[in-house]
């Protein structure tokens, strides 16, 4: 047999590429810069990101195969880096104050999150095992070592120990089942287990089965589907807030991208066994997630379930299989990426305005915030509005397009139990509104501090964007259904 | 393009409210009527077109993908309703002028107050479910930030979120239901779903559908068992609850109802559910209502019972039902209006709302009193005023309904009793009454307070001497539920008949429970036993049950430690896949005999099990460092036993390397602590036994598939031939798969990276902060 090795088309990764560079330039460039100016690095790092998402749009109705067909850049995986993206661009604005405050080392802070985000971006585009597994590792390993950053702060140590164990477990598993699947097809290319799977029909050898299984966990351990999630709280409350938001939306992209590539291309043979495994890790995911969330009282656990929650319903747009859930799992995303990190990017503002060490982390802290910092509340109450599913928020569209999809599946049961969590989703984002607004500041210390202009700014767009694309969408969903099209089209 | 202008304008006076408040300060209400003035006269010059049968239908594209646009759909039952929310609207904010005076958040209430009737109008001139959803889930939301406008009050906030939780979850209900019906009838368009009545009733999803849509207008329009959030909502200033929570949002369901009765209405299921439910409401409001002392309380009692009036009359679903039931929407919202806004004006002036404490407010409030005792004629339904022709028409309707006319007729006749006595203690009592201590001497009120009722009121009477023009907007709004032309002649006097004698029944028991009324409080409480078994009991126990619920998972799946989270990740595990390998059938093929293995396979099979053992029983850390080792060395030479001397050598290197790093850290780490009992580590060991057995079973698995060797002889042949190297490995790790090996490498790069930053970092000072607590509680 022939081995076929393609000519190597850089550009069609020149997004990645340019990533993994501006990391590595940043490295050495807070070598020379002293102590007081690294918190310059957030700059170039941001155009870093900024360029490579203008390169995504250079590229945009590319369909290439490249590095001897290991990844793909196609709309599939370029829709989702401008995601990734969006969340890395955002998470470096809210990071110029915040993360010179809690004195975390910025060289490295800065390199990390950007070679995490080309291990994301690589995931993405990802068509065959080993690429997908190498993709993992490296934004896994830079986020073990970002969520530990903070040394001031034992919890951070501790999240980073549990992360990396836990993680560590799971891609364990993962590369077992990875294994399996190369056992039984001989080939790593997502597009030979698809093939393999369509000739043996339903007589799928049982390897296929188990290593499916396998990977179905390790995956879910990185997108935190209920049961294994159980990290999730702990390694967001101890991580620093701006790597929170990062990882909270960056992850779960990346994470999606993968099992939606698995599941949708590589295992699209088994899809009527799956879609019962997907549908029960949905149903799950979102109770479980929603349940939890209503007691804490710890912001940053909260949204940590929440984002447990969050992946639940996404969950239930890939498991409809089709082209409007894939279609709402690609909006959802994009709109989850704009709530999630925006509502983590208010804790780092309320973190400015307190004292202490965990301040802005509490339901407490918030108290009063309507009074104070009116602007900075109104655009808590719109992120928290929209991820409750309010319309005409974006929040509300996302999750209406995610139903729609169960529903066009015929699992209604599931549409109706996504219904049923939102309501009780409500009374946790609502007693974030209620508490801005209706509650007084105990203590009565306010303290003027100004709010960083960047963070500011990164606020101010997740807000509008809530708003925006709830009222009008149109622009983003072409781009989606352009996107899904050609990907189920083949 | 009027009707976007109509709703698009609300919104953006939302916008500029506050700032126009802080400039004309107590004109700003006269300024804001402009708009719904504007509205009312645009709205009513649509009038005859859309008596004719016109329908004003208009659409934009908002989300294309899911069928769902900007539409709308204007008939005549929209019209009814639009003028009642414009007309109304006008009046309410007047009042609120007078009302709030120079209150420091005034701003905020009138942009709340515009915010909602711009929502409602959007939600009855919607002509797609889903934005009709937008619009209704904003009521929701506005109605929820109204309650809790006086925000310093507990019992506001708590009123105001229930209120919320209440709508909102019945609001997603519906949301689920709309989603089912546009799957059913092919389209989320109102004009497209109106004619596929029969289509959809005959789907298999119609109970889920019905079930669903009417738990969304059941919570909404506070029927029974939802009703209880409705009392609450009277938290809200008094203008709130004339217009949200009497006259328009609370109505939204009775909307939502009368519009799909051509597309759900006149099935068995419709009739019993929708006919129950309004019958028990009517009722329970009634009766509630008389046993009420706060103002307030009564008046929004009797709006319960109204709306389960209204419920009934389009759970009956006949040609006079429902044109009762449109007459009795504009009845009722002139009246109930005028009351609650006469209630705000009473206490605005006394300083109580408690009805014991109030009478011969006549003479200091004369314009008030007149007012009153106009509304309160209309509401309990005498002649000449357009309330007697509505119960009239009442009680023929229910005379001829299809089914259990009996039980309807008497029902309704028990019902209206009861609110001919609250009647004469909301409008007439106050007033004319003899008792009298409240805590202010009154005077008349403010002029922007007085507009609001004598207009209301008078219109009751102006419609009920001359009904031409009520008609012509009632019968517009029957014929658009109906789908069918409905000609509605309304008149004071029908000759003598049943439903006169019905009407002279009525007021008579009525009276008399009015004067008994003082007698009947101290026997006792219809409404105490219903507070302390009703739904508001069930409502607190769901919620503490959901609380207790998130306790528990939580004690159970998030306990902090990770040597649970592990535990589950790996019981999970040998679950999933241990199911599908046993159901799968996986193991059925024979295992090559393990007395095939030669001697020295035994042995070091055997030194791996020890050295396992050891490793785990030790309670040394280095002795099981070093346990560990041997287990690595073991396969390294399992490695040489089956001739692949070139892993064993890397096997060799990195346990080395291990060890030694191991040796490293070990020396720094304190010995074992004791952390699980006996029993713990039993459990452990069972799961851990699961899990090897598990990992065993699947290695024999994949050791019984035929082996496939293409790519070992491909790079065997070529690795002399195209990549010039002979050493097979080498060849494929720096040639062949040169570019996985960079990705390793760049792995290990940021690997090296994380390691550099955590060691440059010394811990400067130890945090004084204890471990991370597991779970935090409210």
């Amino acid at each position: 047999m022939e081995i076929s090795i393609a000519p190597l088309n850089l550009l069609a990764i020149a997004p990645q590429i340019v990533v993994s560079v501006t990391a590595l330039v940043v490295l050495l460039v807070g070598l020379f810069l002293p102590e007081e100016h690294r918190g310059r690095i957030a700059w170039p790092s941001l155009a870093g990101v900024l360029i490579a998402a203008g390169l995504l749009y250079y590229l945009w109705d590319r369909n290439d195969l490249t590095l001897s067909a290991m990844l793909r850049t196609d709309g599939y995986s370029l829709f989702l880096n401008l995601i990734i993206l969006i969340a890395a661009a955002l998470a470096i604005l809210f990071s110029v104050d915040y993360a010179g405050r809690v004195r975390l080392p910025r060289t490295e802070y800065y390199s990390l999150l950007l070679l995490s985000t080309t291990g994301m971006m690589l995931m993405t585009a990802a068509v065959n095992l080993i690429t997908l597994f190498l993709a993992l590792e490296m934004l896994s390993i830079a986020l073990y070592v970002l969520v530990g950053l903070n040394r001031a702060e034992q919890r951070s140590g501790e999240a980073a120990i549990k992360y990396l164990v836990l993680g560590a477990f799971s891609s364990g598993f993962l590369l077992y089942g990875m294994a399996l699947v190369y056992g039984q097809v001989g080939s790593m290319a997502l597009d030979d287990v698809r093939v393999h799977l369509l000739s043996t029909g339903s007589q799928s050898p049982v390897l296929l089965w188990l290593g499916l299984g396998l990977m179905l966990i390790g995956f879910g351990f990185k997108v935190a589907l209920v049961p294994f999630h159980m990290w999730t709280p702990d390694v967001y409350q101890g991580a620093p807030t701006s790597v929170t938001a990062f990882m909270s939306a960056g992850t779960k992209v990346a994470g999606f991208a993968a099992l939606g590539r698995v599941t949708l291309v590589a295992f699209s043979g088994l899809q009527n066994v799956w879609i019962w495994v997907l549908a029960v890790l949905a149903a799950l995911t979102m109770t479980i997630g929603n349940l939890a969330a209503l007691r804490q009282t710890n912001l940053k656990r909260m949204l940590a379930y929440s984002s447990i929650a969050h992946a639940g319903y996404v969950l239930v747009g890939l498991t409809a299989a089709n082209r409007t859930g894939l279609d709402a799992v690609f909006f959802y995303l994009f709109i989850y990426a704009f709530m999630n990190t925006g509502a983590f990017a208010v804790l780092i503002a309320a973190h400015r305005l307190g004292s202490s060490p965990v301040a802005g982390e509490n339901l407490d802290d918030l108290a009063g915030l309507a009074e104070h910092r009116p602007w900075l509340a109104a655009a808590m109450a719109l992120l928290m509005f929209s991820l409750t599913g309010v319309p005409p928020l974006a929040g509300f569209l996302g999750k209406l397009y995610l139903f729609s999809a169960a529903v066009e599946a015929g699992l209604i049961w599931l549409a109706i139990l996504g219904v049923l969590n939102s309501v009780v989703s409500a009374y946790y984002y609502l007693r974030v509104v209620v508490t801005m607004y209706m509650r007084d500041k105990k203590g009565a210390e306010v303290v003027p501090a100004p709010l960083c202009p960047a963070l500011q700014l990164g606020i101010a767009v997740a807000a509008i964007a809530t708003v925006f694309w709830g009222l009008w969408p149109a622009s983003i969903l072409n781009l989606v259904t352009i996107t899904t099209r050609s990907f189920f089209g083949g | 393009m009027a009707i976007i202008m109509a709703i698009l304008s609300g919104f953006a006076l939302t916008v500029v409210a506050p700032w126009l408040c802080r400039l004309a300060r107590g004109a700003t209400g006269w300024i804001i009527a402009l708009q719904p003035v504007g509205l009312a006269f645009y709205f009513a010059s649509q009038l005859h077109p859309i008596a004719a049968g016109g329908v004003i239908a208009l659409s934009y594209p908002w989300v294309p993908g899911l069928g769902i646009a900007l539409s709308f759909y204007v008939d005549g039952l929209s019209l009814l309703f639009a003028l009642l929310i414009s007309g109304i609207g006008a009046l309410v904010v007047i009042y609120a002028g007078g009302y709030l005076g120079e209150h420091p958040q005034a701003g905020r209430f009138y942009a709340l107050i515009l915010m909602f009737m711009a929502s409602m109008l959007g939600l009855v001139l919607a002509g797609n479910v889903i934005t009709m959803f937008v619009f209704w889930e904003l009521t929701s939301l506005s109605s929820f930030l109204l309650i809790g406008f006086d925000h310093q009050r507990e019992a506001a906030r708590a009123a105001a979120l229930q209120a919320l939780l209440v709508t909102g979850a019945g609001g997603l209900a519906l949301l689920a239901g709309l989603l089912l019906l546009g799957q059913a009838g092919g389209s989320l368009e109102l004009s497209t779903l109106l004619n596929e009545g029969r289509a959809i009733q005959s789907h298999p999803l119609y109970l889920s559908i019905l079930l669903l849509i009417l738990v969304g207008a059941f919570t909404k329009s506070a029927q029974v068992p939802f009703h209880f959030w409705l009392p609450g909502a009277m938290e809200a200033p008094t203008p709130v609850s004339a217009y949200l929570h009497s006259a328009t949002m609370v109505k939204a369901g009775v909307y939502l109802l009368a519009r799909l009765s051509p597309v759900l209405g006149g099935s068995e299921a419709w009739h019993y559910l929708v006919t129950g439910a309004g019958t028990a409401t009517m009722l329970l409001g009634a009766a509630v209502a008389l046993w009420q002392t706060d103002l307030k309380r009564i008046l929004a009692y009797s709006t319960v019972s109204t709306l389960g009036a209204l419920v009934l009359l389009l759970g009956m679903d006949t040609v006079l039902s429902v044109k009762a039931a449109m007459l009795f929407l504009l009845v009722h919202a002139l009246y109930k209006g005028a009351l609650f806004l006469i209630a705000g004006a009473v206490d605005h002036e006394t300083g109580t709302r408690e009805v014991t404490r109030l009478g011969r407010l006549a003479r200091a409030m004369p314009v008030t009193a007149v007012a009153a005792g106009l509304a309160a004629l209309s509401m309990a339904g005498l002649p000449p005023m357009l309330g007697f022709i509505n119960k009239e028409l009442l009680y023929e309707a229910k005379l001829q309904a299809p089914r259990a006319s009996v039980l309807v007729t008497s029902a309704g006749v028990l019902a209206n009793m009861f609110l001919v006595a609250v009647a004469g203690i909301v409008g007439f009592a106050p007033f004319f009454g003899r008792r009298a201590d409240p805590p202010r001497m009154p005077h008349e009120a403010p002029l922007a307070m007085l507009v609001g009722p004598a207009v209301l009121a008078g219109l009751g009477l102006v419609c009920g001497l001359f009904p031409d023009a009520a008609s012509i907007v009632v019968s517009a709004a029957a014929g658009a539920v109906r789908a069918e032309v409905t000609a509605v002649e309304l008149k004071l006097w029908h000759g003598i008949n049943p439903v006169l004698g019905l009407s002279l029944l009525t007021v008579a028991a009525g009276v008399g429970l009015y004067a008994a009324r003082g007698f009947l409080r101290r026997a006792g409480s219809i409404g105490d036993a219903i507070g302390r078994w009703g739904p508001r009991r069930w409502y607190s126990l769901l919620l503490a049950s959901l609380n207790g619920l998130a306790r528990v998972q939580t004690r159970l799946l998030q306990s902090g430690y990770l040597r649970r989270y592990l535990m589950v990740i790996v019981l999970t595990t040998v679950a999933l896949v241990g199911s599908t390998l046993l159901l799968r059938g996986g193991l059925t093929e024979p295992v090559p005999s393990l007395l095939d293995a030669r001697f020295y396979e035994w042995t070091i099979a055997a030194l791996i099990l020890l050295a396992t053992l050891m490793a785990v029983l030790s309670p040394s850390r280095l002795a099981a460092a070093a346990a560990l080792s041997v287990i690595g060395y073991g396969v390294a030479l399992l490695y040489m036993l089956f001739s692949a001397p070139d892993l064993a050598m890397t096997q060799f290197a990195v346990e080395t390397l291990t060890v030694i790093l191991f040796v490293l850290v070990v020396y720094r780490l304190p010995r074992f602590a004791s952390l699980s009992s006996r029993r713990a580590r039993l459990r452990d060991a069972a799961i851990a036994l699961l899990a090897g057995g598990l990992m065993t079973a699947l290695v024999l698995t994949a050791m019984t598939l035929p082996r496939d060797l293409h790519l070992a002889t491909y790079f065997a042949e070529n690795s002399l031939l195209l990549a010039k190297g002979r050493n097979v490995v080498n060849a494929i790790l720096v040639d062949f798969r040169a570019l996985d090996t960079l990705g390793e490498i760049t792995v290990l790069a940021v690997a090296g990276i994380g390691i550099y930053a955590l060691l440059r970092l010394r811990l400067e000072e130890p945090a004084d902060s204890g471990s991370s607590q597991p779970e935090e509680e409210v």
